[in-house]
């Protein structure tokens, strides 16, 4: 594919800038090394740092004697490893994950009983999650996520459209000078510190005052991650209020409308695909965050009875992969991969709408002077 | 300039309705306070508040709030207050006090023992559709006060008259959890404080869109207000807890600081430090940033200077934002699948290093392109107006104005990778020992390909985040381990805090300067 793609533009390249032999031969060794580099690291080769010299020394030749072809070269090898490694993180995480499609089949996404979801009939399966029986079934995990991303963003949602208007509408700009950089930088607090924090002290402190029978709740998940995603919930949005003219909420005004119903009935809507977006976001974030839900919950493969019961220690995606990998082999360890497939596939289609979403906003305001 | 909307048509000095309302707002303040503290168990129901006991406190509060609520909301109907009230109060106000009716009259169903847990729910919803299509046909001033006052009222009137006490216990079999009149009594409380300051705000206002302002801006800086001291507190709280062992032994004369410097010895009578997860952060850092960074800018130039928009430029921006957003935990199976083999075959400082910067690349690549795309076009077409080639125009013109923002947005990168322990989990772990990782010296030349050979970089090394997820699963049997990991917390806190506010200072220097050019 790297190949082809530049094969592809040299003929234009020639064109353009009267390419000597010398920079086409040059261009010739650098992708074939590339390539070559590339398939022996696949084939697990060591001899793949032969290539990789050769490539090493084409650029550097290339750059002393054809600068300005060789940078443009580089560039687009350079763009082009974005796509190959989204579709290198594709290929090995579904490939991993085929030996347990393979023996689960949609049992994967079995129940207990056997049920039917959206005309997909699942079958039934013994235990959730067993590594004796050889069964696993993701269901309990995806519920956990499910509902750790629920309680997370009933909190991150709300508080933090509202912590962004508060920022982009009332605060003077004093106040705001101060707040926004101190929540930039409270975004930045590693997930491992909320989940030391959560471990130590709020489990304890759960369990003693909601005497609840287990430590590690998802209710306890949920909390920390959405305190976790708030940050970063209030930054996305508030930058999508300020983004919205000046002129419009000006119009409002001096209409007689008050601050609060400008705010309300202009700025909110007009910058409403900008918000979702953020809360697009918070969720993309709650649903991948790993090591809070790690360390803070109690590791048990089972849907809560009854389901409404938040408080009971079960499990989500991110927390399985983390705490199993250690000691999983063949189909175990490939039932981690096909978690990983489901939380990679939701987080790309979450990616890509809160993408289309913000692109929406874009053509919307650009318009307007 | 928009911004400035002072309107401040009446001048006079406050009316006596605005004084109860903003009494009752005060109250309400003080109330909620107090009683979030005492839901965190800062202060408990032993406390007592002059002379009276926490809980009572609170309820007498809440019942004198409930009290100056109803004389504004009432003095405003027979028109004994200056207001402007609209003839309904509104949908949201509505719909809130439905919500709450609904749920009020579901719990206490739940607590009666009569229905069932799902036998209530129809009760609570018709009880909720009442309460709202009710107050519909209420005027503003009475239909958003009154509601309040219930609420208020019977709130403190179930604590005073000692029907919900701290000894009180609902254990619903459905849920693995029991609330305790200790923690009921205070959420109770602090949710209707709220409730009656909102009450109180709109009164205040004068009802009309100006109370609704007045109710929602209280809302607003509360909830900000909020947000950022429970923010702070969890930053303080680990600076308090992680202080104390960071700074163990320290001294500034000779200087020494065990903490910082030593490692991890497993030996009573020295200071178990974190050293060497520090020289592993750093390897780990510096690998990242000299792997991902110049990818991320090399793909930047080309997307902004010879690309053009086209299908080839959409995928590279869905693959840079599928990237970005892509869980560390995938990112941590694909280089378990992808480059453990490959790198040696065990989880390896290599393979950390390289995950790392595949992560850091799409955050680079973004920050990168704006800061480019932010390049006025003039600077370009002056470079070319003299004749100068398009490469060494983004060679000594594009790049170098940009900088500031690719800065930026590498160390916000940096920041942000230094603290990921789950792609390290699963390619690099790495647990607590003595000696940092030296991987410089490590270099060998070898006869055999890849003919470089560095046992540093192809094994495991320990890195700050991994080491603070180990003293957690490992359970140091050290009878310090939860010091010794609160003291990680604080380094780990500080070293990654550090980068983002170094980031954040330059990047507002630059604005700053370029706005005033």
């Amino acid at each position: 594919m790297l190949g082809s793609t530049l094969f592809g533009r040299l003929p234009r390249l020639e064109r353009a800038s009267g390419l000597s032999t010398k920079a086409a031969a040059m261009l010739v060794v650098l992708s074939l090394s590339l390539f070559a580099t590339f398939a022996l690291f696949l084939l697990n080769s060591p001899l793949a740092a032969v290539p990789l010299v050769a490539f090493v020394v084409a650029v550097a030749y290339g750059w002393v004697a054809h600068q300005d072809v060789t940078a443009r070269v580089v560039t687009l090898i350079a763009t082009t490893s974005t796509i190959a490694i989204l579709g290198l993180i594709t290929v090995f995480i579904f490939y991993r994950a085929i030996p347990a499609f393979r023996v689960m089949g949609t049992g994967l996404f079995g129940f207990t009983d056997p049920v039917t979801v959206f005309g997909v009939s699942l079958p039934a399966v013994e235990t959730f999650w067993s590594t004796g029986s050889n069964t696993y079934s993701l269901v309990p995990m995806i519920w956990g996520t499910l509902v750790t991303t629920a309680i997370a963003m009933v909190i991150a949602g709300p508080l933090g459209i509202a912590g962004a208007l508060f920022l982009a509408e009332i605060a003077p700009p004093m106040v705001r000078d101060a707040v926004k950089p101190g929540v930039e930088i409270l975004a930045g607090i590693p997930s491992i510190v909320y989940g030391y924090l959560g471990f130590v002290t709020l489990n304890t402190f759960l369990f003693e005052n909601l005497r609840m029978s287990n430590l590690g709740s998802l209710f306890l998940v949920g909390l920390v991650i959405g305190l976790m995603a708030l940050p970063t919930v209030v930054s996305v949005a508030d930058d999508a209020l300020t983004s919205v003219p000046a002129s419009m909420r000006d119009g409002s005004v001096a209409m007689g409308a008050t601050e609060w119903q400008t705010t309300k009935s202009i700025t909110l809507p007009a910058a409403l695909s900008g918000v979702s977006a953020a809360v697009l976001l918070g969720i993309g974030r709650a649903i991948g965050e790993t090591m809070a839900a790690t360390v803070i919950i109690g590791h048990s493969q089972q849907l809560p009875q009854p389901l409404a019961d938040v408080f009971a220690s079960t499990e989500t995606l991110t927390s399985l992969i983390a705490s199993q990998y250690g000691n999983a082999d063949g189909t175990h360890l490939s039932a981690l991969f096909a978690a990983g497939v489901v939380l990679f596939v939701t987080v790309l289609v979450l990616s890509v709408g809160a993408r289309r979403v913000e692109l929406r906003m874009e053509k919307k305001l650009g318009g307007d002077p | 300039m928009s911004g400035e909307y002072a309107s401040t048509l009446v001048t006079d000095e406050t009316t006596l309705g605005e004084r109860v309302a903003s009494t009752v707002i005060g109250i309400g303040l003080l109330v909620f306070m107090l009683s979030v503290l005492a839901v965190a168990r800062v202060v408990t129901e032993e406390a007592s508040v002059l002379g009276v006991g926490l809980y009572d406190f609170l309820a007498g509060g809440l019942l004198a709030m409930g009290l100056g609520v109803f004389v504004v909301g009432v003095g405003s109907a027979l028109g004994a207050f200056d207001t402007t009230p609209d003839e309904t109060p509104g949908t949201v106000t509505a719909g809130a006090f439905g919500i709450i009716a609904a749920a009020a009259v579901w719990l206490a169903t739940l607590q009666l023992g009569v229905l069932g847990p799902l036998g209530g729910f129809p009760v609570g919803l018709l009880a909720g559709a009442v309460t709202f299509v009710g107050l519909g046909l209420l005027s503003e001033d009475i239909g958003s006060t009154l509601p309040a006052v219930v609420v208020a009222v019977a709130v403190s009137g179930t604590v005073l008259t000692n029907l919900l006490t701290p000894a009180w216990l609902w254990d619903p079999e459905w849920l693995s959890a029991a609330f305790s009149g200790s923690m009921t009594i205070p959420t109770l409380t602090a949710a209707a404080a709220l409730l009656t300051a909102w009450a109180g705000a709109k009164s205040y206002g004068g009802y009309g869109s100006e109370g609704r302002q007045a109710g929602a801006y209280l809302l607003v800086a509360l909830n900000a207000l909020g947000m950022l001291a429970v923010l702070l507190a969890v930053i303080l709280f680990i600076v308090t807890k992680g202080i104390g062992p960071a700074f163990e032994g320290f001294s500034l004369y000779p200087f020494d600081w065990p903490f910082v410097l030593n490692g991890y010895s497993f030996r009573p009578d020295v200071v178990n430090g974190v050293f060497p997860a520090i020289v592993g952060t750093l390897y780990l850092v510096v690998g990242a940033t000299v792997t991902g960074v110049p990818v991320a800018v090399a793909a930047a130039v080309f997307l902004t200077e010879y690309a053009e928009q086209g299908p080839f430029v959409g995928a590279v921006e869905i693959a840079t934002n599928g990237l970005w957003s892509t869980p560390s935990v995938v990112y941590g199976l694909f280089g378990y699948a992808f480059l453990v083999p490959r790198l040696g075959g065990t989880t390896s400082l290599l393979s950390g290093i390289l995950v790392l910067g595949f992560m850091l690349m799409p955050l680079c690549l973004i920050t990168s392109r704006e800061a480019i795309k932010s390049v006025p076009d003039e600077y370009r077409d002056a470079s070319a107006a003299l004749g100068v080639s398009q490469w060494e125009t983004i060679k000594s013109v594009v790049v170098p104005a940009a900088m500031p923002g690719i800065v930026t947005g590498v160390i916000l990168g940096v920041g942000r990778i230094a603290g990921e322990t789950a792609p390290i989990l699963l390619v690099m772990s790495g647990g607590l020992r003595d000696d940092a990782p030296n991987v410089l010296g490590s270099f060998e030349f070898t006869s055999a390909p890849p003919f470089v050979a560095n046992d540093a970089l192809l094994q495991s090394a320990p890195a700050l985040p991994y080491q603070l997820y180990a003293t957690i699963t490992s359970g140091v049997s050290a009878e310090n381990a939860v010091e010794y990991g609160w003291g990680t917390a604080f380094v780990l806190l500080v070293v990654v805090l550090s980068f983002y506010a170094v980031g954040i200072a330059t990047r507002m220097y630059f604005r700053r300067r370029l706005n005033h050019e």
